[in-house]
């Protein structure tokens, strides 16, 4: 705390026309980064890249990152893109984030933006849900909104962003397999969370469905979901590959060429930025080995590997977010828990892109097919449902 | 027993010396004998009789090899007898001398018999874990690497960390403006020097603490190059954050190789100029009068100084010449292997490159040693989640850092430093 006090010292805050020069704000605030990093706190620099779009008055959305960051082409940046969204819907809405580097930066993350009088603030994953939860009982009239969780009970300051990314999951496992030429197919974990393996549970599951329907052996590795166990609950059980990191690459990289060397040509990380490390290596194996991204449009959030995504299992994220904001910043704000599925558009699989051609016809109408199952609960999600090949 | 005496000319000879009780030779033995007990008891009767591993072992470009296929519970008994022999010969003999390389064998062993019984009924591709060793451990080898350099002329380098991140920043950026990937090798090896510069100029002018100046770099680094990517890569994303990456190359005839061949000659050009960097960073140190003169001044610079050498110049040179090995190590996060940065991207690996280094006792092939182990242990638990072994993956996670620090704390004993290492020099 020392450090951050040490900061606000040195720079006088309500004194925005200071912060529009360029070079001195970088001197200042390249300091201040390394000073609050050095005693473990989180980068306060955010502050004033939220300045660069304030308005006089208005309302303010904040954004706390986990440790993925704000340029994570996951669900750190998709929440900052639902801000940017809300600000274009409301004339003079100003928005902002703060990074946090290690996980004890989200309670005094969280506390700075309380302190900022924020109008709405956004959390984002599964790991800011306690700090959230006692921030907003703390501070009942600030209102929360958290990507990636739901609370029972309900906290009525908070809106509980929850996607059930099994149902998409589950339609990129089956086209997996339906891609897949060796019969093999991976995928890994950023960290055994339930938030992480929903999305492999779905796979396997829809990688095992295809085997069922279409008497195929199609094996998908790097996740076994456990055999007896409640599925609605969400799950620490089962076990698989995961790099236990959201910002080593080079470790998603690893568990990719693992991945291939054990015969898998189509490879799902789940893991946030360290999925670029995982592009990098399906890449690099080159023709007949691709991939599908997770929570963006991959082909919008790394263009660059747009040749290999087959396809990106997404949720909703920008939406939610920024109808959560626009709503706050109305005096609409409800709070509660909001579920994103196929039928409300909350999961989806994004476009097929440099795929489209490629993918067959039969396989596209199946996966409509089966979208329409998913939607209507006749098929099951629950991977045990179905024999492993 | 008592300690094994080594004589003044020992410690002129090898300064690095490393004293090995017979205890501790023992107890390598004991452990060995441990590691032959679960040998038998669950790869060995734990499987059925009939379970056979196979184990990949060709890959392009290489001559093709048939795979090993191995029937795994008398693999496991086998090995698990020369473990055994292995440990009680360390037991019985009890003699420092080779006793490290009888232990390393004896590990070896066992974990040839981990890896089939975790194959059992499957295929394990040992090619691929052995290319996955080598590429993991090679930026440990640039920072184990600079940590020698550094420390060989008697300053220490903490802030590796940072010049990791400083290179793989300015690497990536550099190689991306430009196009051209050896521009980005050339920015990341001028990053990691202006840190080292920095880390000599307040250690070396100032005598300031060099452990504190480094840890404080490694915190300058972080903020800094998370601040610019956040303001300026993001933002850039297309121009300057999306650099290629040097793609392996083989060398003719040598990476027709079996086995061996892909994983040591088909690579990219940072395994070979860390391969390269390691043999002239150990001709240098030890076979050059150059060498000889950054070791004096590591040991006794006073001594160093009144035959003439300039202590400061020689700490100077060595350090920023440290700062550009940490730099093109850097460049390797990036532009030799993702393509581009990311915020912490480099995940303390330079503190482990140090660790390596020490567990190298000061040397470079010594170092060398650790970074393969530490890769290996990565691509160990890898390959042992995708089998699918039911170890918990946080602890399947953990042992890259069990194995540094049990290496550390358990099997390299006393080393000893140079004796000038961190201590700030001053003529009066």
């Amino acid at each position: 705390m020392r450090a951050r006090e040490l900061v606000r010292l040195a720079k006088p805050r309500p004194n925005p026309s200071r912060w529009r020069k360029p070079a001195a704000a970088l001197s200042v605030v390249a300091f201040a980064a390394s000073v609050s990093v050095a005693a473990g706190q989180a980068t306060s620099y955010a502050e004033a890249s939220g300045v660069a779009h304030a308005t006089k008055t208005g309302f303010l959305a904040c954004e706390v990152t986990d440790t993925g960051g704000i340029n994570d082409r996951s669900f750190n940046a998709s929440a900052y893109q639902g801000l940017k969204v809300a600000a274009k819907a409301i004339p003079g809405l100003r928005y902002t984030f703060l990074s946090s580097t290690s996980t004890s930066d989200y309670v005094p993350n969280i506390n700075d933006f309380i302190h900022e009088k924020c109008g709405i603030i956004v959390t984002v994953g599964f790991d800011m849900a306690n700090a959230t939860a006692a921030a907003a009982k703390a501070h009942p009239t600030q209102k929360f909104s958290i990507v990636d969780y739901t609370y029972t009970p309900k906290i009525k300051n908070v809106l509980a962003l929850h996607y059930d990314t099994n149902q998409d999951a589950f339609l990129g496992g089956y086209l997996a397999a339906a891609m897949s030429k060796t019969g093999k197919v991976g995928t890994f974990g950023g960290q055994d969370i339930p938030t992480v393996t929903i999305y492999m549970d779905g796979w396997v599951a829809g990688v095992r469905y295809y085997d069922k329907v279409n008497h195929a052996h199609v094996v998908a590795l790097g996740w076994t979901p456990a055999k007896h166990r409640n599925f609605a609950s969400g799950s620490f059980a089962g076990k698989g590959l995961f790099t236990n990191d959201f910002t080593n690459q080079s470790l998603g990289k690893t568990d990719a060429q693992t991945l291939m060397a054990e015969g898998a040509d189509i490879i799902f990380p789940v893991a946030g930025a360290v999925g670029l490390g995982a592009a990098a290596a399906v890449k690099q194996a080159g023709a007949g080995h691709w991939m599908e991204w997770v929570d963006t449009d991959g082909c919008v959030s790394a263009p660059q590997y747009c040749s290999i995504f087959i396809t990106s299992v997404t949720k909703g994220i920008v939406a939610s977010v920024a109808h959560a904001v626009v709503t706050a910043a109305k005096g609409t704000f409800q709070g509660g828990n909001y579920i994103g599925t196929l039928a409300n558009g909350g999961v989806a699989l994004s476009p097929f892109h440099t795929f489209a051609s490629k993918i067959p016809v039969k396989v596209k109408s199946a996966l409509n097919k089966i979208r329409a199952g998913i939607i209507a609960g006749k098929i099951s999600l629950d991977p045990n449902s179905y024999p492993a090949s | 027993m008592s300690v094994v005496e080594l004589a003044p000319s020992d410690l002129v000879a090898a300064p690095e010396g490393r004293v090995v009780t017979s205890a501790r030779v023992r107890g390598m033995g004991a452990f060995l004998l441990a590691l032959a007990a679960i040998m038998v008891l669950a790869f060995g009767a734990g499987v059925p009789s009939d379970a056979k591993a196979t184990f990949l072992l060709s890959a392009p470009p290489a001559i093709g090899l048939a795979p090993l296929v191995m029937p795994v519970r008398w693999v496991s008994i086998a090995l698990a007898v020369v473990c055994a022999g292995l440990g009680a010969a360390l037991l019985v003999r009890a003699r420092p001398r080779g006793s490290y390389l009888t232990f390393g064998a004896g590990v070896t062993v066992f974990i040839w018999a981990l890896l089939a019984w975790a194959a059992r009924g499957n295929t394990l591709n040992f090619e691929q874990m052995l290319a996955e060793t080598l590429v993991s451990a090679t930026p440990l080898v640039y920072g184990a690497l600079s940590g020698v350099m550094c420390e060989r002329s008697g300053v220490v380098n903490i802030a590796i960390e940072g010049q990791f991140l400083a290179g793989a920043f300015l690497g990536a950026m550099i190689g991306s403006a430009t196009g051209v990937l050896w521009a980005g090798v050339v920015a990341g090896a001028v990053a990691g020097a202006i840190f080292g510069a920095l880390l000599a100029f307040l250690a070396l002018r100032y005598g300031a603490d060099q452990i504190i100046v480094g840890v404080v770099i490694v915190a300058f680094c972080t903020g800094l190059t998370n601040f610019l990517t956040e303001q300026v890569l993001t933002p850039y994303q297309a121009t300057l954050n999306s650099p290629s990456t040097f793609s392996p190359a083989g060398i003719p005839l040598l990476d027709k190789i079996p086995i061996l061949g892909p994983v040591l000659f088909y690579q990219n050009v940072f395994v070979y100029g860390a391969a390269v960097l390691l043999v002239v960073v150990q001709v240098a140190l030890f076979q050059t009068r150059w060498g000889l003169r950054a070791r004096a001044v590591s040991e006794h610079p006073r001594a160093a100084e009144t035959v003439g050498i300039h202590v400061l110049s020689v700490r100077y040179r060595n350090v920023i010449l440290g700062g550009v090995i940490a730099g093109i190590g850097g460049a390797s996060f990036t532009i030799g292997s993702i393509g581009e940065f990311s915020a912490d991207m480099t995940a303390g690996l330079g503190y482990v490159a140090l660790a390596a280094m020490i567990f190298g006792r000061w040397r470079p092939f010594g170092a060398l040693g650790a970074a393969l182990l530490f890769g290996f242990s990565i691509s160990l638990q890898s390959f042992l989640a995708v089998l699918n072994v039911g170890i918990p993956s946080p602890f399947l996670s953990m042992t890259p850092y069990v194995i540094t620090i049990a290496v550390v704390s358990g099997l390299v004993g006393r080393v000893r430093p140079p004796a000038a290492d961190g201590v700030p020099y001053s003529r009066e």
